[in-house]
């Protein structure tokens, strides 16, 4: 009986031991989860949410700019700015000093920084924003300011003479736009894409200054380095352009994450219509410059004394990003004694084209691409075009990046037999010395990001193996930026902008 | 019989409880799934009144605090980012795990231990706030704080003699409010030389311990145990201002301290090439060492000799003794216009064996560069040099750079060094110019730094020493920054501000480090280290 009873009695007590047991297992690990989904929710407020959760007692100190601010990186990089300038001179002067020397043009003896200062002003970050646009990859746009009181001193020593020239009071505004392709390999970040986003502009604004001499003695030359730094910035860093620095210690392929071409636009110019005459005597002579990237600008024939001209011209041109990437119409006045002159500027952005379907536009010309700076409303005519856009597929791609690969190679050739240029003879040697002081500033600029960089890096604790990648890979930009210059010239338009240009390309 | 039934009745219990035991686990906790749940994350906005007041606990710190900064830009990179990280890291832990599990389970003869499941979840870390701190050292601090409340799911099967065994961890939550401190910062990338971390406060750690599907974790009072035993046995470890260090850089290479002393000896010069119209040169050399910011310094001038004996010494610091050369310039001094150079000369470092005295006598060039010009004959000039590298002890000691160093020998016992650095100043305004230098008083013995041209906030860095016989304990010294005219002219020099810094405190510490505010001046600062070396 006592068996019995003791053997009923061990049973009850042991299975109710065992679902207490498990009852305090599922409360403890619906807490546990419940915790784990509160903290989650916290990790990402939003303004509406932590409107409910304090009630009344909402703090002042917190607001929600599209751009989430970052004080305390702001303070960091006051504190290390005078150490990180002193590092990032140290490197940009080992890199790009040979890197000058390559580039450097027959005449010129040597070339090399006589003072290379950063300044003592730290950039700002205004703001950071986090997307995840595109499956696999992070992207990051950094709101940086930076108005430095660096000094960059270039000796330039032709046979004839020596000219320092010296670049100060650099002041940068722009979004660079950062993408992380991730990767399954630690550090997890496969490469990185470096970029300028095109809207809002990038401004860059320096003063050039040749150290006891005048910039002047040499005509045109502030105006040639203007052009070339602006058309650096638009056909190099501004989105869709970007610099890809694949990561050391993953092997991958990275060349999805390069430009490249889309798409092919037809542009048949028609017409002009009711031009506003430029000249004094006669009427004006009009012709039209159309572009989608700055390297590769295309024109039609003059029509003598007319000012609503009949072109009738087609082109081809490609096109990388849809989204973001517009035709640029200038219409110029010729003129044989002075410079020409501009008549209008007309923007037709292609994310309003449908693929091939065949369209007819009329474009209103305006006095400047920038709408906060056209004052006058006064009518400047109009350009008739017809535009088809054709979406490449993968086969049609693959031609389309050699033949522009072969177009390059060839210009550069061309150069370096002394084709093309050959007006601007005289100029030639200065020009192309400008040409590599000018990469030389684009280095900095990626110096800059990459302090960024790892500024970020050392705060957020990631792997710091980033960091040596970056300086490798801004050697790399360099060497990039520096061989687009030379190949720039041949192309380069002068026209007289003054000397605080705009990244715009546009600045007159 | 009343003894026997209940021993058989004890002896019941005791089976049926085993039974009970058996039948309640497999009843309540053998079928119950070991897969951790998918969390089901509805928006804030949607929650009820109670689930909201259990958040309240768990605010981030930037709601509360307006010094801490949000970075949920970084949570949400993280989150985009975990799945990559986790596979990588998940991946690497087995391939760590692997061979220690392959040597033991060969000891214990267990038939094979396995990872049935090993993820960190999909629930990456967050920060909930990010604090920076910026002191007069040296250094960084940031606090960020960090939550991780994940669910990861780390199955571990072992068999061994035909049984088998699960262990699995699950829902690991581990709050903690780390300091990360980078210190020191150098001139080279990355900029700091190491990392320490430290735990401001003991951390919270949570998680399920499954063995064979029931969570030890679970049982009354085991929870509690272990969570203070890690507690301690964390805070033990690392616990302010106990630290984890990370060295990243070596300090003594990254911020290029002094490793030797140059002692150079002018001897004298032979055949030097005339350079005046009338009359013989009059030459004396110029020393400059290459990379180092200081003013070269020169011999005096011999008049009208075109074979000049100086016999004068010079020392230097020798920061890259592998890289640095020692420059001479011989130069023929002028009472009107510029000294013409009349031949130059550079002394590689790495030629040098250290400790050991060298007679060079070296051919004047016009310069270094490999040119026809040189082949002209510019004279000779004889020079001694001795390189002495800093010995390992004495090396050692000045990478200490938060004690203070000693003071040299021939102190007075007693007395002692007071050592000045000047940093640097903020905010500085001159009426009309402001191009500022430091004037040091003390004891009526002034010292003054460098002038730098038009700079509001001028970085000097340069360090002085007063020698006292006594300790200055009732002293004071005054620090007054001074704006030099550019021209003679009116306005020539022009007080930007004063501070007068009693001495008291620097004998007593040994060392202050601190950013005064001037006198006389409307925001200007100046940050000013002092420390009080004795023997």
């Amino acid at each position: 009986m006592g068996l019995i009873s003791g053997l009923v009695m061990g049973a009850l007590v042991g299975i109710a031991l065992m679902a207490g047991w498990s009852r305090m297992m599922t409360r403890r690990s619906t807490k546990r989860v419940a915790k784990a989904a509160d903290v989650k929710l916290l990790g990402s407020l939003s303004r509406d949410d932590l409107k409910k959760l304090c009630g009344d007692n909402y703090p002042e100190w917190v607001s929600f700019p599209a751009f989430e601010q970052v004080k305390w990186m702001n303070k960091m990089l006051g504190k290390l700015w005078p150490y990180i300038a002193d590092a990032a001179t140290l490197v940009i002067k080992d890199t790009v000093e040979p890197l000058l020397d390559d580039y450097r043009p027959p005449g010129i003896t040597s070339l090399k920084f006589s003072k290379l200062s950063l300044g003592t002003v730290p950039p700002k970050i205004e703001g950071i924003r986090v997307q995840s646009l595109k499956k696999g990859q992070i992207t990051m746009d950094i709101d940086f300011r930076w108005g430095g009181d660096l000094s960059i001193i270039l000796a330039v020593e032709a046979l004839v003479a020596s000219l320092p020239i010296q670049l100060k009071d650099l002041q940068v505004f722009t979004v660079i736009r950062v993408i992380f392709q991730l990767s399954e390999e630690i550090p997890c970040i496969s490469a990185v894409v470096v970029a300028l986003l095109a809207e809002p502009k990038p401004r860059i604004d320096y003063t050039l200054k040749a150290v006891g001499g005048s910039l002047t003695a040499i005509p045109g030359l502030s105006d040639m380095i203007d052009d070339t730094v602006s058309s650096i910035v638009t056909d190099m860093l501004e989105w869709p352009h970007r610099i890809v620095v694949p990561l050391g210690g993953v092997d991958v392929d990275t060349s999805d994450l390069e430009l490249k071409p889309q798409g092919k636009l037809t542009i048949t110019i028609v017409k002009a219509n009711s031009l506003k005459n430029q000249e004094l005597v006669g009427k004006s002579d009009p012709y039209v410059v159309l572009y989608v990237r700055p390297m590769f600008k295309v024109k039609t024939k003059v029509v003598d004394d007319n000012l609503s001209p009949v072109w009738n011209e087609t082109f081809e041109m490609l096109a990388e990003d849809k989204e973001t990437q517009s035709v640029i119409f200038e219409v110029y006045d010729e003129d044989k004694i002075q410079q020409d002159k501009r008549m209008g500027t007309a923007k037709l952005a292609l994310n309003e084209l449908e693929p091939e379907v065949s369209k007819e536009i009329e474009l209103n010309l305006l006095s400047s691409l920038d709408t906060l700076k056209v004052k006058d409303k006064k009518d400047r005519g109009s350009l008739t075009i017809k535009v088809l856009y054709h979406p490449f597929t993968k086969e049609e791609q693959v031609a389309a990046l050699e033949e522009e690969k072969r177009i390059i190679e060839e210009r550069r050739k061309m150069k370096e037999a002394g084709l093309i240029g050959s007006t601007m003879d005289a100029l030639g040697g200065a020009a192309s010395f400008v040409g590599s002081g000018v990469g030389m500033v684009g280095t900095g600029i990626g110096a800059g990001v990459g302090m960024v960089g790892s500024g970020l890096g050392a705060g957020v604790g990631m792997v710091g193996s980033g960091l040596g990648a970056v300086g490798g890979g801004l050697s790399k930009a360099g060497r990039f930026m520096g061989k687009s210059v030379t190949g720039q010239f041949s192309s380069s338009k002068k026209n007289g902008s003054p000397t605080p240009v705009q990244g715009d390309g546009n600045a007159n | 019989m009343g003894f026997v039934s209940t021993v058989l009745s004890f002896f019941g219990f005791g089976i049926g409880l085993s039974v009970g035991i058996l039948v309640g686990y497999f009843l309540f906790i053998y079928f119950q799934p070991s897969d951790v749940k998918d969390l089901k994350i509805r928006p804030l906005v949607e929650e009820d009144t109670q689930s909201l007041d259990r958040m309240l606990p768990e605010i981030p710190l930037w709601v509360k605090n307006p010094d801490y900064d949000r970075i949920d830009w970084l949570n949400k990179f993280l989150e985009v980012m975990w799945p990559y990280l986790d596979k990588a890291i998940c991946r690497t832990a087995k391939q760590i795990a692997d061979p220690i599990i392959a040597e033991n389970t060969a000891k214990y003869k267990i038939d094979s231990v396995e990872f049935e499941s090993f993820t960190l979840g999909s629930l990456p870390p967050t920060f909930q706030g990010m604090k920076v701190y910026i002191t007069e050292e040296k250094e960084l601090i940031m606090e960020p704080s960090l939550k991780w409340a994940g669910n990861p799911n780390v199955i571990v099967v072992a068999k061994a003699y035909g049984l088998r065994l699960t262990v699995q961890v699950l829902d690991l939550q581990i709050f903690a409010a780390p300091r990360i401190t980078l210190k020191p910062l150098v001139p080279s990338f990355p900029c700091f030389a190491k990392i320490y971390v430290s735990l401001m406060e003991k951390p919270h750690v949570d998680f399920g311990l499954k063995l064979l599907g029931a969570d030890l974790m679970a049982v009354p009072g085991l929870y509690r145990f272990v969570q203070e035993t890690i507690k301690k046995q964390v805070a033990n470890m690392y616990l302010w201002p106990k630290n984890l260090e990370v060295p990243v850089l070596d300090v003594s290479k990254a911020s290029k301290k002094p490793v030797g002393i140059l002692h150079v000896k002018v001897v004298r010069a032979n055949k030097l090439r005339k350079k005046d119209l009338l009359g013989k040169s009059d030459p004396y050399v110029k020393l400059r060492l290459s990379d180092d910011k200081l003013p070269s310094k020169k011999t005096s001038v011999k008049r009208s000799n075109l074979n000049p004996e100086w016999n004068e010494e010079f020392n230097f610091v020798i920061k890259d003794p592998e890289n640095q050369l020692l420059e001479l310039n011989v130069y023929d001094w002028e009472q009107v216009g510029k000294h013409e150079k009349m031949g130059m000369n550079v002394i590689r470092l790495n030629e040098l064996t250290p400790d050991e005295t060298k007679t060079l006598t070296l051919d004047l060039l016009k310069n270094v560069d490999e040119d026809v010009q040189n082949d002209k004959f510019r004279g000779q000039m004889v020079v001694e040099a001795t390189y002495k590298p800093f010995r390992e002890d004495e090396m050692k000691d000045s990478e200490n750079s938060d004690e203070v160093e000693k003071a040299p020998d021939g102190t007075p016992s007693g007395g002692g060094l007071l050592y000045v650095i000047v940093h640097e100043g903020q905010d500085l305004e001159g009426k009309h110019h402001t191009n500022p230098y430091v004037r040091l008083t003390f004891r009526g013995e002034e010292k003054k730094t460098k002038h730098i041209k038009k700079n509001r906030d001028p970085r000097w860095e340069e360090e002085f020493q007063f020698l006292c016989k006594e300790p200055p304990v009732n002293e004071k010294m005054q620090v007054e920054v001074v704006s030099r005219a550019p021209s003679i002219g009116i306005h020539s020099k022009e007080s930007l501000g004063y501070v007068t810094i009693s001495l008291a405190d620097v004998v007593h510490n040994k060392r202050t480090n601190e950013t005064y505010h001037l006198i006389d001046s409307k925001n200007g600062r100046i940050h000013v280290e002092l420390q009080w070396r004795t023997s």
